[in-house]
C-alpha cells in the first residue's frame, strides 16, 4: 500500500467518524466537532491527491495545495460562525439544543420581528 | 383599421376602467360606468368584420378577432352587461363594499369579452383565468358564509378546470404547423395531431367542468344562488357562455368524430334532464334557475356533441344561436327574480307577466326566441332517440320553469303596495324586450331561417303541445309536489364532506410524516441515502 | 465533446463588469462595517442602485455581442488562473437578484432605519451589511467558472445568510439559524468532497475544461452524487428542508424575502450549472428523474403542509418548500430533450422562469406578510380581517404574488409552466405536469384562503396598530407586478437566457 492510499484511507475514515457523529450527537458543540472531522479528511483526502498528482521535481501539486489553505480557512470561519451562535443561545437561553422545537406546535409560537 | 379600433376598445374599455379603480377617489364614481362599459363591445359586435388584431412581434403575438359565433353572442352578452351593470349600480348606491364589487365586475367582463374575442390560445386561457377569478370575485361578494363557500367552489373547480385546459392547449399548440397559435390554426390541425384522442378528452373535460355538466355542476347553483342579482344574471347569462363558446371554437367539426360526439350528447342529456329532477325540489327562484342553466347547457353540449358526432359544421351556428337565446333569457329572468322581490302584490302581474313569456320562452313557447332556438338546433339534432329525448327535454324544462314562475309569485314582498325601484326595474323590462327582439332580428338577419319556416302550423304545434304537456304536469306538481324529498342545492356536492374529512385526516398523516422527515437524524440518514440512490441510479443508467 | 460552450479564453468587452459586480457589494460591506449603522444605509442603497445598473451594463453587453461575458482574472487562463464568465442564465440571474435585492432595500429602509438619536444600532448595521455580502455571494455564484471559487462563494452565501436568520436575537430564532448552519455545512463539505474527486480524477476544477474531460466513470458517478445532494441539502429540496421552515419564518420580513427569494436560489443554480454543463454527458435521464421525483414530493407535500399553517409566515415559508420542488422538475426536461435530440431551451428556460418568478413573487408575499404583521399585530391566518382595508395595495400584491405562484396568465409562473409542460409532453412524461397542475390547484387554495380572510371586514372600532410608510406597499406591490407580468418575457424578441450556450443537442445524454 502506497502512501497516498494509506492517507485516502484514513481520510476515509476520518470523514465516516464525521458523518456519524453530525447525524447521531444531538448536542451543537459535538456537531460542530464533527464536522470538523469531515472537513479534515476531506482535506487529507486533497493532500494525497495532490502528492499523487506531484509533477516531476515537486513535492505536490500546488493547486491543491493553495485550495486547501482557503479551504481551511473557510472551515475555519464556519466554525467560529457556529461558535459564536451557540454562544450566543447559551446566552439567550441558558441551554443549546436544537431539538427542543421539533414539533410544528412550537414554532407557531414563535415570537417574530 | 376600423375593426382593430373597434375590437380593442371593447376589451379596453373595462380593462381601462378596472386600471382606473386603482385610484381610490374614481373607485367610488365606478358605480355610474358599470352600464357604459359594455357599449364598446355591443358597437363591436354590430359593426366589426372578420379581419384580426395582432398584438406582438413575430415571435409570440396575442391577436383577437371576431367570428360568427362570437359576434352572435358578444351582441347579446353586451346587452345583458349593459343591463344589469344599471341593476348592479342602483344596488350599489350607498353601499360600503362598492369598491371590490366593482373591481371584480370589471374584471369579469373584460375577462368575458376578451374570451368571446380571443382568436389565440394563450390569450384564450389568459382571459379565461381573468374571467373565473373576476367571476369567484363577484359569488364572494354576497358576503355570506354560503358566498365564502360558493366562491371557494367555484374558484378550485374553474381552476381544475383550467389545469385540463391548459394540458389539451399546450398539446393543441404542439401540434400546430409552424408554431402559430391561433385557435382557428389549431382546431383544424387536430385531426391530424398525434395525440388528438388525449387533446380532445382534455379540452371537452376541461370545458366541460366550466360549461357545468352533469356530474361536475354542483358549483352553479351554489354559485347563483349566493352571488348578487345582477351577478349572478351575467353569470348565469354571459359567463358560463364562454365555454359553450370554446368549445363550438376548439372542436373540429369537419369531420365526424362519434367517439366524441355522442358520449358528449349523452352526458348533456343527462344534464338536461337532472337539472329538471333536482330543479322541481327547490324552493327558491334563484336555485331552480341555476338548475335550469345546469339543464340548458346539458342540452347546449349535446347539440354540440351530435354535431361533432356527424361533422356538421352548422352545428356551430345552431349552437350560438341557442347560447345566444338562453344568455339573454336567464339573464332577464335573473333581474327578474331582484325586481319581483321587491314588488308588492298590487303590480305583480305588471312584472310578473313578462318574467311568464320569457320562462316559456325558454321551454320553446311558439314565436318566441326559444322556439326558434329549438327549431335552429332541430337539424342538428337529427331524428331518431335524440329527437325524441329532446322534444322530452322541452317538456321538463316547461315544468321547471312554471315551477320557477310558482316560488317566483310566492316570492313577492310583503308589502301590497311595494314597487321596485326604477332602478332596477328598468334594466328588467329593457332585458325583456331584448329577449324578445334579438333573437328574432338574429334568426332572420343571420340567415337561420326564414318568417315562413317558423309560422308553418305544423311547426308551431310541435312547438306547443310539450308546453301543454309541460303544463299540465305543473298542475300535477303543485298539487303533489309537496311528497317531492328537498335536496340540498348543490345536491351531490353533500357527498364531498365525508370525502373531505378522509382528505383531513391524509393531511394529518402527511403533517406528522413531514414533522418526522425534519427531525434531525432523519434528514441526516435521507442525505445520506439520496448520496447513494443517485450515485446508484447513475452507476445503473451505464 | 458534450458541449461547444463558446472557450473563449480572452477577456470581452465588459468583461471588467463581472469583476465589479462581485467586488462592489463588498466593498460596500467593508465601507459600511468602517462607518458605522446610519451611513451602512447609505452606502448600502447607494450600492443597490450602482450595482442595479452594473447588472443591466452586462446584460447590455451579452445581447450586444450576442455571446458570453467573461473575464480572466490576472491574464492566468484556467486552469491555472481563474475565469469569470457570465452566459444568458447567469446574467438574467444576476439581473433579477439585483432587482429584488433593491426592492427588498427600498422595503427595508422602513423596519432597518437607525433610530434618531442612536449612533450605533446592531440589528439595522448587521441587515445592511449582510444584504450586501448576499448579493456579492450570489453574483459570485453566477459568474464563476470554476468548481472551488463556486465552492467558496456558496459558504459565503451561507454565513451571509445565516445571521439573517436570527437579526432578533431570540432563542428560537437563534437555535433555527444553528440548524440551518449547521445542515448547510453538512451539505458544503459534501460538495467539497465530489470537488476534490472531480480534482484528483481530471486535475482541473474549471467548469469549460471538466466539461470536455469527464467521462462516465464511478469517481465522476460519486462526485457528482456527493455535490448534487450537498446543493440540494444547502437548497432545501424535501426531504432535506429540515431548516428551512422554521428559518424563513422567524427571521425579519426583510431578511425572509432575502433567504427565501434568493439565497436557496445560489445552490440551486449551481446545480443547474452542474448538471448541464459539468456532467452532462454523465448524469443519467433516471437519475434526472430521481431528482424531479423529489421535487414531485415537495410540491406535494410543502403544499398541503402549506395549507394547514395557522400563521401566515409559516405558510408563506411551506409555500417556499414547495415551489422549490418545481425548480427541479426541468432537470429531466431537459435530459429528455437533449435524449431527443431536440433543443433543451424549452426546459431550461421554463426552470429559469420558474426561478425568478419565485424570487419576485415570495419577496413580496414575504415582505407583504411583513407589512400585515405590523399592521394587525400579528399573522394568524384565522384572524386577517381587516388588512385588505388597511392595506389594499399590499394585499393586490399579495394575490399578484400568489397568483404567479399559481400560474395564472401573464405571470411568469405561467409562462414556466406552459414551457415545462410542453417539454414535458414533448418528451412524454406527462407526470410531470400532472403534479404541476395538482401542485397549482393546492397553492390556490391557500392563497385564496389568506386573500378571502384578509377581505373580511374588520370589525367595528378597530384600527390599525401601526401605520406603514407608503412607500413600503409601493415597493412590494413594484416586486409583484414584476413577477406577475413576466411572463411578458415571451414579447422578447432574442432569447437571451440562451446566449452563450450553444450547447450541440443530443450528444453526451444518453
Amino acid at each position: 500500500m502506497n502512501t497516498p492510499t494509506l492517507f485516502g484511507l484514513c481520510a476515509a475514515a476520518l470523514v465516516g467518524f464525521g458523518l456519524y457523529g453530525l447525524i447521531i450527537h444531538p448536542q451543537p458543540l459535538r456537531k460542530i466537532l464533527a464536522f470538523n472531522l469531515i472537513g479534515s479528511g476531506v482535506f487529507l483526502l486533497f493532500g494525497a491527491i495532490a502528492r499523487r498528482g506531484a509533477a516531476v521535481g515537486m513535492g505536490g501539486d500546488p493547486v491543491p495545495q493553495a485550495l486547501l489553505i482557503t479551504g481551511i480557512v473557510v472551515a475555519f470561519s464556519a466554525t467560529a460562525l457556529a461558535v459564536a451562535l451557540v454562544l450566543r443561545l447559551f446566552d439567550e437561553a441558558g441551554s443549546v439544543t436544537l431539538a427542543s422545537d421539533a414539533s410544528a406546535k412550537a414554532q407557531a409560537d414563535l415570537p417574530d420581528a | 383599421m376600423t375593426t382593430s379600433v373597434l375590437l380593442l376598445a371593447a376589451i379596453g374599455a373595462p380593462l381601462a376602467l378596472l386600471l382606473a379603480c386603482m385610484v381610490p377617489g374614481l373607485r367610488k364614481r365606478m358605480p355610474l360606468l358599470l352600464a357604459l362599459a359594455p357599449i364598446p363591445a355591443l358597437v363591436a359586435a354590430l359593426l366589426a368584420d372578420d379581419t384580426p388584431v395582432v398584438l406582438g412581434n413575430a415571435q409570440f403575438a396575442l391577436s383577437f378577432a371576431m367570428d360568427e359565433p362570437g359576434a352572435m353572442l358578444l351582441l347579446v352578452a353586451a346587452i345583458l352587461w349593459i343591463a344589469a351593470g344599471a341593476y348592479a349600480a342602483t344596488g350599489l348606491r350607498g353601499t360600503v363594499n362598492a369598491g371590490s364589487f366593482v373591481v371584480c365586475w370589471l374584471m369579469t367582463l373584460t375577462g368575458c369579452v376578451g374570451v368571446f374575442l380571443a382568436a389565440d390560445l394563450v390569450g384564450f386561457y389568459f382571459l379565461l383565468a381573468v374571467l373565473s377569478v373576476g367571476a369567484s370575485g363577484l359569488v364572494l361578494q354576497g358576503g355570506t358564509a354560503e358566498a365564502l363557500r360558493a366562491s371557494a367552489v367555484y374558484l378550485g373547480l374553474a381552476l381544475i378546470a383550467e389545469a385540463f385546459l391548459l394540458a389539451g392547449l399546450v398539446m393543441l399548440a404542439m401540434a400546430t404547423p409552424d408554431g402559430s397559435l391561433l385557435i382557428r390554426d389549431a382546431a383544424a390541425a387536430i385531426p391530424a395531431s398525434p395525440w388528438r384522442d388525449l387533446t380532445l378528452m382534455l379540452l371537452v373535460v376541461g370545458l366541460g367542468m366550466k360549461a357545468g355538466l352533469v356530474p361536475l355542476h354542483f358549483w352553479m347553483p351554489l354559485a347563483y344562488g349566493a352571488a348578487p342579482i345582477p351577478a349572478a344574471a351575467v353569470m348565469s347569462g354571459a359567463v358560463v357562455k364562454a365555454s359553450a363558446l370554446a368549445l363550438i371554437r376548439f372542436l373540429p367539426f369537419d369531420i365526424a368524430l362519434p367517439d366524441f360526439g355522442l358520449p358528449l350528447t349523452t352526458i348533456g342529456l343527462f344534464g338536461a334532464f337532472y337539472g329538471v329532477v333536482i330543479g322541481i325540489m327547490q324552493s327558491q327562484p334563484k336555485i331552480v334557475l341555476a338548475y335550469s342553466s345546469v339543464s340548458q347547457m346539458g342540452f347546449l353540449v349535446a347539440v354540440i356533441g351530435m354535431g361533432l358526432a356527424n361533422g356538421d359544421a352548422s352545428a356551430t351556428q345552431a349552437a350560438s344561436f341557442y347560447a345566444a337565446h338562453h344568455l339573454l333569457a336567464k339573464g332577464a329572468l335573473f333581474l327578474a327574480v331582484g325586481v319581483i322581490a321587491t314588488t308588492g302584490r298590487r303590480r305583480l302581474w305588471l312584472m310578473l307577466l313578462p318574467a311568464a313569456i320569457l320562462a316559456l320562452a325558454i321551454g320553446g313557447l311558439p314565436l318566441t326566441g326559444g322556439a326558434l332556438a329549438k327549431l335552429a338546433v332541430k337539424p342538428v339534432l337529427g331524428e331518431g332517440l335524440v329527437e325524441l329525448l329532446a322534444t322530452l327535454s322541452a317538456i321538463g324544462t316547461t315544468l321547471l320553469m312554471l315551477h320557477f314562475l310558482h316560488r317566483l309569485a310566492a316570492s313577492a314582498a310583503p308589502d301590497p303596495s311595494a314597487s321596485a325601484p326604477w332602478g332596477i326595474a328598468l334594466p328588467w323590462l329593457l332585458m325583456f324586450v331584448a329577449a324578445l327582439v334579438v333573437p328574432w332580428t338574429l334568426y332572420l338577419v343571420t340567415g337561420i331561417g326564414t318568417w315562413a319556416d317558423v309560422l308553418q302550423p305544423a311547426i308551431l304545434w310541435a312547438a306547443l303541445w310539450p308546453i301543454l304537456i309541460g303544463a299540465g304536469l305543473a298542475l300535477g306538481l303543485w298539487r303533489w309536489g309537496r311528497y317531492l324529498p328537498r335536496v340540498p342545492e348543490g345536491d351531490i356536492v353533500v357527498v364531498g364532506q365525508p370525502a373531505m374529512r378522509v382528505i383531513v385526516q391524509w393531511g394529518d398523516a402527511l403533517e406528522q410524516m413531514e414533522g418526522v422527515l425534519r427531525q434531525w437524524p432523519v434528514a441526516g440518514l435521507s442525505l445520506l441515502t439520496l448520496i447513494l440512490i443517485l450515485g446508484g441510479v447513475m452507476f445503473n443508467g451505464h | 465533446m458534450p458541449h461547444s460552450l463558446s472557450t473563449q479564453d480572452v477577456t470581452t468587452p465588459g468583461g471588467l463588469l463581472l469583476v465589479l459586480a462581485v467586488l462592489v457589494p463588498f466593498v460596500g460591506v467593508l465601507a459600511g462595517m468602517v462607518l458605522g449603522s446610519r451611513s451602512a444605509q447609505r452606502v448600502a442603497l447607494a450600492i443597490l442602485a450602482t450595482g442595479l445598473a452594473i447588472a443591466i451594463a452586462i446584460a447590455d453587453a451579452l445581447v450586444r455581442s450576442g455571446d458570453a461575458v467573461v473575464y480572466i482574472l490576472g491574464g492566468w487562463t484556467p486552469p491555472l488562473g481563474i475565469a469569470l464568465r457570465a452566459d444568458g442564465l447567469a446574467v438574467i440571474m444576476l439581473l433579477a437578484v439585483a432587482v429584488v435585492i433593491s426592492g427588498i432595500g427600498v422595503y427595508a429602509r422602513a423596519d432597518f432605519g437607525t433610530p434618531q438619536g442612536v449612533r450605533e444600532a446592531r440589528a439595522p448595521l448587521m441587515f445592511w451589511l449582510l444584504l450586501l455580502a448576499v448579493w456579492g455571494s450570489l453574483n459570485l455564484v453566477f459568474v464563476s467558472g470554476d468548481l472551488f471559487t463556486l465552492y467558496v462563494a456558496l459558504e459565503l452565501l451561507t454565513f451571509a445568510g445565516v445571521p439573517l436568520v436570527s437579526l432578533s436575537g431570540q432563542p428560537e430564532t437563534l437555535r433555527s439559524a444553528l440548524r440551518y448552519l449547521l445542515y448547510a455545512l453538512f451539505g458544503s463539505v459534501l460538495y467539497l468532497l465530489g470537488a476534490v474527486l472531480l480534482y484528483g480524477a481530471y486535475g482541473t476544477l474549471d467548469i469549460m475544461l471538466l466539461a470536455v474531460r469527464v467521462h462516465p466513470e464511478p469517481v465522476t458517478w460519486a462526485a457528482a452524487a456527493l455535490m448534487t445532494v450537498g446543493l440540494l441539502a444547502k437548497t432545501a429540496l424535501f426531504p432535506l428542508h429540515l431548516w428551512l421552515p422554521p428559518a424563513h419564518a422567524g427571521a425579519p420580513a426583510a431578511a425572509s424575502a432575502v433567504l427565501s427569494g434568493l439565497v436557496i436560489k445560489g445552490s440551486w443554480f449551481l446545480a443547474v450549472r452542474l448538471w448541464l454543463d459539468v456532467f452532462a454527458g454523465v448524469v443519467t435521464l433516471p437519475s434526472a428523474q430521481t431528482l424531479a421525483t423529489l421535487g414531485a414530493a415537495a410540491i406535494l407535500v410543502g403544499n398541503i403542509v402549506a395549507l394547514r399553517q395557522v400563521r401566515l409566515k409559516l405558510l408563506i415559508a411551506y409555500s417556499t418548500v414547495a415551489q422549490i420542488g418545481y425548480l427541479f422538475l426541468m432537470f429531466p426536461l431537459a435530459a429528455g430533450l437533449a435524449a431527443a435530440q431536440l433543443d433543451s431551451a424549452t426546459a431550461v428556460n421554463g426552470g429559469l422562469l420558474q426561478a425568478i418568478s419565485h424570487a419576485t413573487a415570495k419577496a413580496a408575499m414575504f415582505m407583504a406578510a411583513g407589512l400585515i404583521y405590523t399592521t394587525l399585530g400579528h399573522d394568524r391566518i384565522a384572524d386577517l380581517r381587516g388588512a385588505a382595508r388597511a392595506l389594499p395595495m399590499t394585499l393586490v400584491a399579495f394575490a399578484l404574488g400568489g397568483a404567479s405562484l399559481i400560474g395564472l396568465p401573464p405571470s411568469g409562473g405561467f409562462l414556466a409552466k406552459w414551457l415545462l409542460v410542453s417539454a414535458a409532453i414533448m418528451t412524454a412524461q406527462w407526470w410531470w405536469a400532472l403534479v404541476m397542475f395538482v401542485g397549482g390547484l393546492l397553492t390556490s387554495a391557500y392563497v385564496f384562503i389568506v386573500v378571502v380572510r384578509a377581505m373580511a371586514p374588520a370589525p367595528e372600532g378597530w384600527t390599525p396598530k401601526a401605520c406603514v410608510p407608503y412607500y413600503q406597499q409601493v415597493a412590494v406591490l413594484a416586486l409583484a407586478l414584476c413577477s406577475f407580468l413576466l411572463g411578458m418575457a415571451v414579447f422578447c424578441p432574442v432569447d437571451v437566457a440562451q446566449i452563450g450556450r450553444a450547447v450541440v443537442p443530443g450528444i453526451g445524454w444518453p
